[in-house]
């Protein structure tokens, strides 16, 4: 048996009385497929965040390929771990083509300049590669500043594909992208599981979009629910005929969209505690 | 062309241009950072700042760039760490230090004797006089300013495009911000030399200003930048020499010029274009 891509054992963050995330566990394998669903505040963006190593968890371990994550490894680690945030306006404005923007996900583009000399050509090919599995590459030489939403989208996509990651974490990558766009974006994420085992973690909130796409859907509210029901709409013997065996067919229950227990909702909770104690 | 063959062959002239081009050079590699993280604030209060510096320095008798360096960089070095440990946000904080130091610079020179302080050349800038200590010093300046945008560069543009997902890929953003305005902050002695306390922003912010409007990349905007400010800087030299106005401030007068310029340029480029497409 492998080691897992991701391995995350007991994680909590936040402080102890109202945490945002609790008790997290979650192992994934090379080429699975995760997509992550839950209410506004669950704490997805976090948990993503977290595992990219830009927050420390308050306890709780994480192992990416096998290696527990400290702020010592931390750099080699993230270079096989590719990253799309949240998309926000805040970004500044600065005069760059599209080509350039894809290059910033290079492994090496922040090393020294004179270490990257000799070295272009390499990258100018992987650019137009990564820029073509978004149906970007015609735009290579376009400012990039004036694209649209759903573009720059896809470019800044591209981006963390270039770094051919082991393991891709996606906060709703799908914002700003047409409803056809979105059905490319997760076949192509299907593609890349499937075919070059990446594992792929994705925050959505539109679950009827991705159970058709991925392995498995993990339901977020402060901790995991795990589910994974079989789809009772298309057969499952159809799905395994067009994207192999090891996919498992997941929806779910219509209790379950939010995973908003009344006992589990994050805000209320702590508060009754303290009553008790009064 | 008597008037360049006059300039040249001018000693003054001819001594101060070299000094007045490296710093022209310096500052205008340094300004495409300070727009890129917007530091323009950051440089208008380093450079107040540092007038606390010199009047420290003249006060207890200490070499006057050395020490407004030391003083540049601790209170840039500040100002990076004050804001996130505070809750003050960064320009409010960049405004206190700025008046306060200012204030204390100004005592501070006032109690010295008026001879020894060359208050208007600290304000206003005065490349003429630059002596050979004071040439070596710019020239270590330049030499550490140079090298870590030789190495740091690549890494500072990518966190100004997008500082999450340059952590995510394991920069440490922090350290490298800290870095960044420890150097914004020798680029501002530097540039106190030419262009006085008051006008140094001009010559950390105009050059690559001027290259925003054409530049499409780290490398052009670079090259841009520099091309701009080595124009700006030999024409406002030329300039004031001819005319006996100060230099400082005829060189960044011929930087806001030229930017006028690009601004002008690049809207009529824009219109010529959006004509033709509606042409075609």
């Amino acid at each position: 048996m492998s080691t897992p891509n991701l391995n995350i054992t007991d994680l909590s963050f936040g402080p102890a009385k109202t945490p945002v995330l609790e008790k997290i566990n979650l192992s994934l394998e090379s080429g699975h497929f995760m997509g992550i669903i839950g209410p506004n505040g669950a704490g997805k963006s976090t948990l993503l965040s977290i595992i990219a190593g830009l927050l420390q968890p308050s306890s709780g371990q994480i192992e990416l390929f096998g290696k527990q994550l400290h702020p010592f490894n931390r750099h080699r680690l993230l270079k096989q771990v590719g990253f799309l945030n949240q998309l926000h306006d805040r970004e500044p404005r600065l005069p760059l083509r599209v080509h350039d923007v894809v290059a910033m996900g290079t492994t090496d583009y922040a090393a020294p300049l004179w270490r990257q000399i000799g070295n272009r050509g390499d990258h100018q090919d992987a650019i137009m590669q990564a820029l073509d599995q978004v149906e970007m590459a015609e735009l290579a030489e376009r400012d990039f500043r004036h694209l649209s939403g759903g573009q720059k989208q896809r470019v800044r996509l591209a981006r963390a594909l270039i770094r051919n990651p082991k393991l891709l974490l996606l906060d709703e990558p799908s914002a700003a992208l047409d409803s056809k766009r979105q059905d490319q974006l997760y076949a192509l994420l299907r593609k890349l599981s499937t075919e070059q085992k990446m594992t792929i973690i994705m925050v959505e909130h539109d679950i009827a979009a991705i159970t058709a796409y991925v392995d498995s859907v993990a339901c977020l509210n402060r901790r995991i629910h795990y589910h994974a029901m079989q789809g009772d709409q298309i057969p499952e013997d159809i799905w395994h005929a067009m994207y192999g065996d090891h996919i498992h067919i997941v929806a779910h229950d219509a209790g379950c969209i939010g995973c908003s227990h009344p006992d589990e909702q994050p805000n209320e909770q702590p508060d009754e505690h303290s009553d008790n104690k009064q | 062309m008597e008037m360049f063959n006059q300039f040249f062959a001018s000693q003054v002239m001819q001594e101060s241009l070299v000094p007045a081009l490296l710093i022209a050079f310096v500052t205008a590699s340094m300004s495409v950072m300070v727009l890129a993280h917007r530091l323009s604030f950051l440089t208008v209060g380093v450079s107040h700042a540092s007038l606390a510096g010199l009047g420290l320095a003249v006060t207890l008798s200490l070499p006057l760039l050395p020490t407004a360096t030391v003083f540049a960089l601790l209170i840039s070095l500040l100002l990076a760490t004050m804001p996130k440990s505070q809750d003050i946000t960064e320009d409010a904080g960049t405004g206190m230090l700025f008046a306060g130091s200012m204030a204390l610079g100004v005592i501070l020179i006032s109690t010295a004797s008026r001879y020894e302080v060359d208050l208007i050349g600290l304000l206003f800038g005065n490349i003429l006089t630059i002596s050979p200590t004071e040439l070596q010093w710019l020239l270590i300046l330049a030499a550490i300013i140079m090298a870590s945008l030789l190495t740091l560069s690549r890494a500072w543009w990518s966190i100004a495009f997008d500082p999450i997902t340059a952590a995510a890929s394991g920069l440490p953003v922090s350290t490298m911000r800290l870095v960044l305005y420890g150097v914004t902050g020798l680029t501002v002695i530097m540039c106190v030399k030419l262009a006085g306390i008051v006008l140094t922003t001009g010559l950390l912010v105009l050059p690559a200003a001027c290259a925003w409007f054409w530049g499409r990349s780290l490398a052009g905007l670079w090259l841009l930048s520099v091309c701009f400010s080595l124009t700006g800087t030999l024409t406002g030299l030329i300039i004031s020499y001819h005319k006996d106005w100060p230099s400082g401030a005829t060189i960044v007068m011929a930087l806001c010029l030229m930017f006028i310029l690009s601004w002008g340029g690049s809207w009529l480029n824009q219109r010529a274009k959006k004509y033709k497409s509606q042409v075609s």
